[in-house]
């Protein structure tokens, strides 16, 4: 039957064509192109939204931009507090074939959340920098980060793979990063019970993200989450003076692995 | 003289320095950008740290930031144009490295910058050097000589004019005096000649101001007559104007109230059993709301929520097109070659100037004004947005006013997110794990709503399962500890003691009226860590910001006591007077105390939050001010209404149109 509705216009449209009529062969060929290119910017844009950024973030004083600055060139830059994000294309030595973005996130308090905001969809793995001299201090700000980046909506869809980096440690009070994993694992698990109370019996939106953490009744542990966690040590002043190579062998590698 | 120059980028990689000094200049400049750029003071450009004051310049096309640093007892008045030159001339020497996007260039540029610096610092410095300071203007050649002296008197009254007029002329001769003579030494006891009231010049130095006696006696019978007179004039003028009524004799009797009776006894309405040391209320039918609320307030504050229209925010940019169709409406009015212009505007790049952006941030300004933001504060806010945008290049296909809202939006949400962690069921867990009670201080100016928001404070703590006790340090007001205790048995109401193991969750500490403040949250506070209390709350009484001993009493009881948390609870109601509250009482609490680090206020308590709907300015004056987080909001009065704050939505209200 409904071939039967069709029908008519197919003959129409056959008769118009035989007829060579040109208004309505440009009208055609104008049809046909649009669908082209309509099929054509959406394959380029899905290819866009697939995720090849790799986020350099921690708290302020970390020493993410000299990483980047030794990932990307190996030379030791004095640096400032970063006030905008800098990104450029990095490929990993050794090895051809796809690089991707490295980008290096302001850490300061009141910046963090927008940059973050901004770039968290585009993140493939994340390099969480974490300054092991003065942990111990600052372990609770840590904690809290961490929190708000796991318990992010889009961050858990996606699932990018997160490197701990626990740099700085060429100063001697510097924590191994057993001991850090071990310390934040016990910190986000308090974290968990003082923020996630909420969920149960709240409905409307609660402060952080709506996501549990590991799995309930059992403590946390980062081989709970659903993407994959690896810490690892580095140096990014190096161990000798100022000019001397950095010691950030363990991130190259496992950057590597990523790509 | 200088101590130090840098120039890095926005990214934080120092592109090239200049030491004049050892010693590491990293702290200074970081602590630069965090209090100036990253707080939005960025209107004026000296910064003063420690003994250090640096000058700084924004550049926004190659974000790049310029920072000079010297010596604070030194005054350089080339600094300035230094600072200018420099910018120009690093400009012009690594365009193409600059203009580069993606920081491999930066990073691998080598930026040999020294010999340049050298001879642009040598040329500021000749230039001070080259231009003496003017000498100063002779009398006669000054604008005043040639004003008459008529044209200087005010006529007020006849007698009045004539006295400044012998004045002037006697300053004139004095000046004229001192011209001729230079520096001459000042003839004390000058001579007594009978200056005439309108002649010229003859010197007299002596504190009469070269009147005679005769008129100096003439001069004060007649100053006293205006002053016996002075008085009449006014009842006299008003006799004069009007006619007065004549006073009606009337005697005042003693008016008879109806109800009223001069027993006193029928007055007294008091319960005579509410003053027992009941802690709790019975469940009776007046709790049955307040049992409604239980178990609302677990876990984290909810924030406070707005219908976000921060969606039609954001597709601004992306719909800006629609918005250049819109315009050419208004400028279809005008010359066509003013649609061109704006049309040739829009497309390609075009740098920001002052002049552009001028009438855009004035509408803005009147807009954040209206929203209740404090004026000066709207002004700075708007000032530091110019600066930041300054010399940047925008796209195509933006205008200028979106730039610089969006420009502005991003500063405000800057400004509202906390410096600091802002977790208060962390910190007390942390402090319970140490053995020793969570102290939290509330002040303010009277009638903000301290002792409500504490109840709701205490409320939430104890669904989380805290133990909280109440300090009544407010020993003025009256029924100021009677408020507190009836928080406190309708809260225990509502969380009966058998939950606890038989001890009430909240307990009130109060030591009645008139007694020190200071006294009685030291012994609260000792009590809580004897019986374990995980929080203890301070009332304090509202003091106005003017009113010294009471702000010396105030800073004696945080200096004393050492809170963790020393919370200001301001109404979003306020305007202008919240800069002069917080500042006033900033000032107060690291003045009056005795150590080198004082504590003054930690957070902010937003109260009265649903009486406003969208004129949310408050916030912003608030945390600009301080620097301090916003803590609670309290959105009512009942237990329930508290919340943390939504930076988005704060800022998406404020903006809308």
């Amino acid at each position: 039957m409904e071939a039967a509705v069709f029908q008519p216009f197919l003959d129409s449209i056959q008769k118009e064509l035989q007829a060579q009529d040109p208004a309505v062969l440009a009208v055609l060929v104008a049809l046909v192109v649009v669908i082209i290119s309509i099929i054509f910017m959406k394959i380029v844009w899905g290819r866009k939204t697939t995720r090849s950024a790799v986020l350099l973030v921690g708290l302020c004083d970390s020493g993410k931009t000299l990483i980047f600055s030794r990932l990307l060139s190996g030379k030791f830059k004095k640096t400032q507090t970063s006030i905008t994000d800098s990104s450029t294309i990095y490929s990993v030595k050794r090895e051809k074939g796809c690089g991707f973005t490295l980008i290096d996130l302001p850490g300061h308090e009141s910046l963090r959340p927008q940059f973050v905001e901004r770039f968290k969809s585009a993140a493939r793995a994340v390099v969480f920098v974490v300054d092991s001299a003065v942990f111990q201090k600052e372990l609770r700000d840590v904690a809290e980060f961490l929190y708000s980046l796991l318990t992010d909506a889009e961050i858990v869809k996606n699932a990018p793979a997160l490197v701990v980096t626990c740099n700085k440690q060429d100063i001697t009070m510097a924590k191994s990063a057993k001991v850090i994993q071990q310390q934040l694992e016990k910190e986000l698990n308090t974290l968990r019970v003082t923020r996630s109370a909420a969920l149960s019996t709240q409905d409307g939106s609660t402060a952080g993200g709506t996501v549990y953490l590991g799995k309930k009744g059992k403590d946390f542990e980062f081989s709970q989450l659903p993407m994959k966690v690896e810490f690892v040590e580095c140096s990014a002043k190096g161990y000798k003076a100022e000019d001397g190579e950095a010691d950030i062998e363990q991130l190259e590698k496992c950057l590597a692995r990523i790509s | 003289m200088l101590d130090f120059f840098t120039i890095f980028s926005k990214g934080g990689l120092v592109l090239w320095c200049f030491q004049g000094v050892n010693g590491s200049f990293t702290g200074p400049v970081n602590a630069l950008i965090r209090s100036v750029i990253l707080q939005e003071r960025s209107g004026s450009n000296l910064f003063i740290h420690d003994a250090l004051s640096m000058k700084y310049k924004l550049d926004n096309e190659f974000e790049l930031v310029f920072v000079v640093g010297f010596q604070k007892i030194l005054t350089l008045t080339y600094v300035d144009k230094f600072l200018d030159d420099v910018q120009l001339r690093f400009r012009d020497r690594y365009k193409n490295q600059l203009e580069q996007k993606g920081a491999m260039k930066l990073l691998n540029g080598s930026f040999q910058f020294q010999d340049d610096f050298q001879q642009l610092l040598r040329e500021a410095e000749e230039s001070t050097k080259a231009c003496a300071p003017a000498p100063m203007k002779t009398f006669m050649q000054s604008q005043k000589s040639q004003k008459t002296v008529k044209s200087m008197i005010e006529t007020r009254g006849g007698e009045k004019g004539k006295e400044k007029e012998s004045n002037k002329k006697s300053k004139n001769a004095k000046k004229e005096a001192s011209a001729a003579e230079g520096d001459g030494d000042s003839t004390r006891g000058g001579t007594q000649s009978g200056l005439p009231k309108k002649s010229s010049p003859k010197p007299q130095e002596n504190g009469n101001e070269g009147l005679t006696p005769e008129e100096i006696k003439r001069n004060q019978q007649e100053f006293f007559r205006r002053m016996g007179g002075g008085a009449k004039k006014p009842s006299s003028s008003s006799s004069s104007k009007s006619p007065k009524p004549e006073k009606l004799q009337r005697v005042k009797g003693n008016r008879e109230w109806v109800m009223g009776g001069t027993n006193t006894k029928e007055l007294d309405y008091s319960n005579k059993d509410m003053n027992g040391s009941q802690d709790t209320l019975p469940a009776t039918k007046d709790n049955a709301e307040d049992l409604k609320q239980l178990g609302q307030m677990k876990g984290d504050l909810r924030s406070v929520d707005y219908e976000s229209s921060e969606e039609e925010e954001e597709d601004e940019e992306v719909v800006v097109s629609a918005a250049a169709a819109a315009n050419p409406s208004k400028s279809s009015s005008k010359s066509f070659r003013g649609v061109f212009g704006m049309l040739k505007g829009l497309v390609g790049s075009k740098s920001l100037s002052q002049e552009d952006m001028e009438p855009v941030l004035d509408k803005l300004r009147d807009h954040l004004i209206a929203k209740n933001v404090a004026a000066d504060i709207a002004s700075k806010l708007c000032e530091s947005v110019a600066k930041k945008l300054e010399g940047k290049v925008m796209g195509t296909f933006t205008t200028v006013t979106s730039t610089v809202k969006q420009a502005l939006q991003d500063s405000l949400v800057q400004i509202l997110q906390p410096k600091r962690r802002v977790d208060i069921l962390r910190d007390v867990m942390e402090a319970r794990a140490q053995r020793r009670p969570f102290v939290v201080t509330f002040c303010g100016v009277n009638g903000v709503g301290k002792s409500t928001n504490l109840a709701k404070i205490s409320f939430w703590l104890i669904e989380n399962g805290f133990s909280v006790l109440i300090a009544a340090c407010d020993t003025f007001r009256a029924g100021a500890v009677e408020q507190l205790r009836t928080h406190q048995r309708r809260l225990n109401s509502m969380h009966p003691p058998e939950e606890n193991g038989g001890r009430p969750r909240v307990q009130l500490y109060e030591k009645g009226y008139g007694k020190d403040a200071a006294g009685i949250a030291m012994e609260a506070i000792a009590y809580a860590r004897s019986h374990s209390f995980d929080v203890v709350l301070v009332d304090t009484a509202g003091r106005m910001q003017d009113n010294a001993p009471l702000m010396v009493a105030l800073a004696k009881l945080i200096a004393v006591n050492m809170p963790d948390l020393v919370l200001f609870v301001g109404e979003a109601l306020v305007g202008n007077e919240a800069v002069d509250q917080l500042v006033k009482f900033n000032q107060a609490l690291a003045d009056h105390s005795m150590s080198d680090k004082p504590r003054i206020i930690d957070g902010i308590v937003l109260t009265k939050f649903d009486t406003i709907d969208d004129k949310v300015g408050a916030a912003i004056s608030m945390t600009y001010i301080t620097g301090q987080p916003i803590v609670f909001v309290g959105t009512g009065q009942t237990y329930s209404d508290l919340r943390s704050l939504n930076a988005r939505a704060v800022v998406s209200a404020l903006m809308k149109a």
